[in-house]
């Protein structure tokens, strides 16, 4: 298998805290990657003075943190659109993936306003994760969850990450494949026990975790039945995970409105930090 | 690395504050990213939506597709009353959806309770001021200062503490407090010294923390995640209706698509055909059996709540019947949470409770009286159990002794022992009890014979025996030890030049009596099959010696410790609970849930037992949760499925046992239920095949199905449960509610049987009348009118018959005892009342298009009743002699 590689990771900071968070998870993947760093600030136009200072705090400690773990890094401060300057950085540094931050209008607006991060997710022609920040007390994870669907896209850039981020923080890897239940009409829901689950992995799942085992990441594996997004919370309130790493919505807003949208949910209802990736890097 | 972990400097980097606080500007900023610092519960399908989905289950949209073909048919061919029946089986579903939703839905107040946890407001630093804020707008990267009787608002890191102890009950369940400090720590941030939780209450001291997790991203937000966000799921019973449904619905369809053939066939008229379709196939749907179903699970809860068992969801009446597995706390449920003092041993001898007369004044009662913070006033002890037994036997055996208390280190489970300083004439000493494994090595010195001697390691040996041999015996075992101390400084005590150099003083065991009939009830739920789980915080000998009291463990039990729990993954705890007796010890109900968890997941129906507030997530999580209802916090009473009122082992095993009597009566009155739908039916297939009047009509099906068929099924939901029904193993997960027995005695033998009555009844009035075979009677003649009355009236009285005979699968109709269900009786007079009201009143004749009957039909029909008893006491009996043969 032909390793993914990142060359130049950017994390996009401004003046909001969890930004600095979001781009703090940017350094520990590039040091664990070997790739530099860019730090971008973009100031929009009439951005309070204030705004802008603080934004340039959150960039330089970034820029020393960095630093100490002799990540390659630069701060590249900009004006105008953050998405259109983004975009630009993207195509003339040659960024593997972006790192930004989520805000909270983003759980409400979603759908229905672009709001940054999904204007970035959806334009960049990289690779963006996507970080929301709820709990400060767990930024080094030592238990990452993983949920898994049956048809995982870029398979090996998703275990790339889930494999540089968990030895960046010597983590724990949790893998959870949440399906539904298996029905039969006279029958009813079936009871399948873990062991028989573990026979009706998707092959997708098994070669991402192929792909973990080539990393040497160590790694538990769940299945359960039920409501995806439901599931996926409650497991990581449950076992106290610290992060939890999953693939973007590939649901449109009819499907989303009468299927439900698991990534909107654990998004809405994480109990713990969350990143989501939009990957872009094709598998070999 | 975590948050925990960190000094002090690192935690202001990492959540990007200072010594100072926050800006207000920044404040501000954090609340709209992190939201309010509240408790909330995780959204949820809108209490509209669970309306609506009352009206597109399978059951009821197959009532809709029948209630529009009878409009349709009305529509196409007016006057055969197909109108009413279609507005009848639409009553029908808005009746079942409204029960349904009554009580499914259930006003959620776990979280409203949770809410009752933090305060109002917390004093914090912003910037550089300190300042009263409403707690809700507490962020991450506030500081907020702590101090005596005020609750913390958010999960926040020391940077200040001075003999701060906190109570942690809400999250941990321990009513002991906790000693925090600011020093960085290894292990889990759930048990770091460091961490103040949200919901915890300050006992006493004061200090500063950094808040780094708010509203439902702290640890108590994560009990109230958990449960809000596990959903229950369907029933057992739910299921299995849903499952009934579909084969009824099945059958309904595959006899409608028959009858609509042999029409054809037979060279019926298309649309008379199709209409005739249609009552057929409404004909065999049991349009009274969701109603029946749900007032005999409400008779069941009513059964159970006289018995102290109050249930809160309607199906978990059921459920428990299925139960399979019960993990129960031992403290207060197994036993009378009534602490004794059993044995003292004291200078190298064990004396029993009722000989400790030669320990008069002995430093060990001096002990148990001074480092004791239970009180006695009024005639009445106040405090914890084990406190209050030491307490009542330290003060019969001691005079005299008044001593002022100036220093206390309360109890804190991770030291496991209380100390205190005592002042008496003049003489200061320090007191201390607690567990043996610490309290042994701060102990330098032993009294004895010879007064006080050093402590040599034999002794230690000998006492560290005494205690495991007191523990084997199922008490719980303090050591005592105490010194006299030459200085104490008030102002500035020295925890530690306290607590060394003591002098062993001995041992005292407490026992917590079992309860009396909790022995009987586990010996129940091993003749029924049911796994019983201990779940207990004490350490593994004393819940050993507790087990085999109450006959939990015959063998060497499987015993797990919190400790190893913690350490175990799902297969190797999996593998553990498949063992036969499982105890788990020094366990938190934190716990909990991965235990019923994992049970559930190798397919086992789980009751768990629960009265904290974080044993919600798994009172929620069980198939069953049951909350204390004497002992039990609000929050788990909210959480749970059924309310123990009198915190009782044994009251679950009643209320399992009529669990087991509702699932089996439901079974009784569906097959009552499903027999008239034959003599319902076959009066069609003689309308198509034999070219005769139609012998009852579609109102008189519904005269059955929801009006005189209703109150006798629902007095064979109120059965008593019968003897043996504790000795049968748990229902199969595979078995199903409408079996193959059960179907075919309801269709081929019992309805039959009354078909046969009602066409009897319907050909011999006809005759009597003159008829002769071919001719076809107007429908409003009087003769036509009485014949179909007459095939009604016989379904009614072979159901009368058949409400006894359903009574039991294999047994004789005298055998539960004749009159033991006076319902039954109630149930058949309102029966026939009806009956006679629909024969002989001008509504009933109007409506149902019936006519009044002479006496001699009623007698021609009666003795069909006898023979339906009488053909089934037959079968019941060749069954219970192929039963005997078989073994």
């Amino acid at each position: 298998m032909k390793q993914i590689e990142y060359r130049k990771i950017l994390a996009a900071v401004n003046e909001h805290v969890n930004s600095e968070i979001s781009a703090r998870f940017a350094i520990q993947l590039a040091k664990e990657a070997g790739c530099g760093l860019c730090l971008c600030f973009v100031a929009e136009k009439n951005l309070p003075e204030d705004s802008l200072r603080l934004a340039e705090e959150a960039a330089n400690r970034l820029f020393h943190r960095a630093k100490q773990l002799d990540v390659p890094v630069e701060i590249i401060l900009a004006h105008g659109d953050p998405v259109d300057e983004i975009q630009k950085l993207v195509s003339s540094e040659n960024i593997d993936i972006v790192f930004a931050a989520t805000r909270h209008e983003d759980i409400e607006k979603r759908f229905f306003q672009g709001t940054t991060a999904r204007r970035l997710s959806l334009s960049l022609s990289c690779s963006v994760a996507l970080v929301r920040v709820v709990h400060m007390g767990r930024i080094h994870p030592g238990k990452i969850l993983v949920p898994l669907k049956a048809g995982i896209r870029r398979i090996q850039e998703k275990a790339y990450i889930t494999s540089m981020l968990a030895r960046s923080f010597d983590s724990g890897v949790y893998l959870l494949h949440s399906t539904r239940p298996l029905m039969r009409f006279f029958h009813g829901e079936l009871h399948l026990t873990p062991d028989e689950w573990e026979t009706k992995i998707p092959k997708d799942i098994s070669d991402f975790i192929n792909c973990l085992d080539e990393y040497g990441i160590a790694h538990e594996k769940k299945l359960l039945p039920g409501k995806t997004g439901r599931n996926i919370t409650i497991e990581a309130a449950a076992r106290r995970h610290d992060l939890i790493i999953m693939g973007a919505s590939e649901r449109g807003l009819l499907n989303s409105i009468f299927k439900g949208n698991p990534v909107e949910e654990v998004l809405r209802d994480t109990p713990c930090n969350l990143i989501i990736l939009k990957l872009r890097h094709e598998d070999t | 690395m975590k948050i925990h972990n960190l000094a002090k400097d690192a935690v202001f980097q990492t959540l990007v504050t200072a010594e100072n606080g926050l800006s207000e500007a920044e404040a501000a900023k954090r609340l709209s990213e992190f939201g309010l610092n509240e408790i909330k519960e995780v959204r949820k399908t809108p209490l509209s939506l669970r309306f609506l989905k009352q009206f597109t289950h399978f059951l009821a949209i197959l009532l809709f597709i029948g209630a529009g073909l009878s409009f349709l048919s009305d529509y196409l061919h007016p006057g055969e009353g197909m109108f009413s029946l279609g507005v009848a089986i639409v009553g029908v579903i808005i009746i079942n959806a409204l029960f349904t939703f009554i009580q499914e839905y259930k006003a959620e107040k776990t979280v409203e309770k949770l809410r009752q946890f933090l305060p109002f407001s917390i004093r914090t630093i912003r910037d550089g001021k300190e300042k009263e804020i409403p707690s809700k707008d507490v962020v991450p990267g506030d500081i907020i200062l702590l101090s005596e009787g005020i609750k913390v608002p958010a999960d926040s890191r020391l940077i200040e503490a001075s003999y701060l102890m906190v109570n942690n009950a809400p999250l941990t369940g321990e009513s002991e407090s906790v000693l925090l400090n600011v020093e960085p720590s290894e292990g889990e941030l759930i048990e770091s010294k460091n961490i103040a939780f949200a919901g915890a209450t300050v006992i006493s001291g004061t200090g500063k923390a950094v808040v780094f997790a708010s509203g439902m991203r702290t640890e108590f937000g994560r009990i109230a995640h958990l449960t809000s966000a596990v959903e229950s799921g369907l029933s057992p019973l739910q299921k299995e209706i849903v499952k009934a449904t579909r084969v009824v619905a099945a059958i309904a369809a595959s006899v409608g698509i028959i009858f609509f053939c042999l029409g054809l066939i037979t060279g019926r008229n298309f649309w008379d055909n199709f209409i005739f379709t249609i009552g057929i196939t409404v004909a065999l749907i049991p349009e009274g059996m969701l109603p029946t179903v749900t007032l005999a699970l409400a008779m069941g809860s009513q059964r159970m709540a006289k018995r102290k068992a109050l249930i809160k969801t309607l199906t978990s009446v059921e459920t428990l019947g299925s139960v399979t597995v019960i993990c129960t706390d031992k403290t207060g449920t197994l036993t009378q949470n009534k602490m004794d003092v059993r044995k003292v041993s004291t200078e190298g001898q064990i004396l029993a409770a009722d000989n400790l007369k030669s320990l008069g004044n002995h430093p060990i009662m001096k002990t148990a009286l001074l480092c004791n913070n239970a009180r006695f006033v009024d005639g009445l002890y106040t405090g914890d159990p084990t406190e209050i037994a030491l307490l009542n036997v330290a003060q019969a055996h001691t005079e005299n002794i008044s001593a002022a208390r100036v220093f206390e280190i309360p109890f804190d489970s991770d030291r496991k022992r209380m100390v205190t300083v005592n002042v008496a004439d003049g003489k200061t000493c320090a007191y201390a009890k607690g567990a043996i494994e610490v309290l042994l090595p701060l102990c330098t010195q032993v009294g004895g014979d010879n007064g006080i001697v050093p402590l040599d390691e034999d002794q230690r040996t000998k006492a560290v025996d005494t205690c495991h041999a007191l523990m084997d015996e199922g008490l719980r075992v303090l050591a005592f030890a105490y010194k006299e101390i030459d200085s104490f400084d008030v102002k500035t005590p020295d925890p530690a030049e306290v607590e060394t150099g003591l002098v062993f003083a001995g041992l005292i065991g407490l026992e917590d009596p079992p309860r009396p009939e909790v022995r009987d009830a586990i010996q129940k739920c091993n003749e029924a099959g049911i796994k019983v789980i201990m779940i207990t915080g004490d350490g593994s000998r004393t819940a050993i010696a507790i087990a085999r009291e109450i006959g939990l463990t015959k063998d060497t039990p499987v015993v797990i410790e919190g400790v190893n729990f913690e350490q175990m993954d799902d297969a190797e705890l999996k593998k553990s609970l498949a063992q036969r007796e499982v105890i788990f010890a020094r366990m938190a109900p934190k716990h909990k849930m991965r235990v019923v968890a994992a049970l559930q997941e190798e397919g086992e129906v789980v009751a768990v037992t629960g009265d904290g507030v974080n044993d919600a997530p798994a009172l929620k999580k069980a198939d069953i949760g049951i909350a204390m209802g004497i002992s039990g916090t609000d929050v788990a009473k909210e959480a749970s499925d059924m309310v123990l009122l009198d915190d009782n082992f044994a009251t679950i095993v009643i209320a399992v046992e009529e669990g087991r009597a509702v699932y089996e009566n439901i079974k009784k009155f569906i097959t009552y239920i499903f027999a008239s739908n034959i003599p319902e039916a076959i009066p069609y297939l003689a309308y198509i095949l034999l070219n005769i009047p139609l012998p009852l009509t579609i109102l008189q099906i519904l005269a059955v199905d929801l009006g005189t068929d209703m109150l006798p099924a629902l007095a064979l939901g109120a059965e008593k449960p019968t003897p043996g029904i504790m000795k049968q193993p748990p229902r199969r997960r595979g078995e199903r509610l409408l079996n193959f027995g059960l179907l075919t005695r309801a269709y081929l033998f019992l309805g039959p049987l009354e078909a046969v009555a009602c066409m009897f009844g319907f050909f011999w009035v006809l005759h009597q009348g003159g008829w002769l075979w071919g001719e076809i009677p107007k429908p409003n003649s009087i003769l036509y009118l009485q014949a179909t009355t007459a095939c009604l009236t016989a379904i009614v009285l072979t159901q009368i018959a058949n409400v006894f005979a359903c009574r039991s699968f294999s047994e004789s109709v005298v055998s539960p005892g004749f009159f033991s269900n006076k319902l039954i009786f109630a149930g058949i007079a309102f029966e026939l009342l009806l009956q006679l009201l629909i024969v002989y009143t001008p509504w009933g004749n109007r409506i149902f298009s019936t006519a009044p009957l002479s006496i001699s039909v009623w007698g021609m029909l009666i003795p069909f009743m006898f023979l339906l008893l009488f053909a089934d006491e037959t079968r019941k009996l060749l069954y219970r002699s192929r039963r005997a043969k078989t073994g």
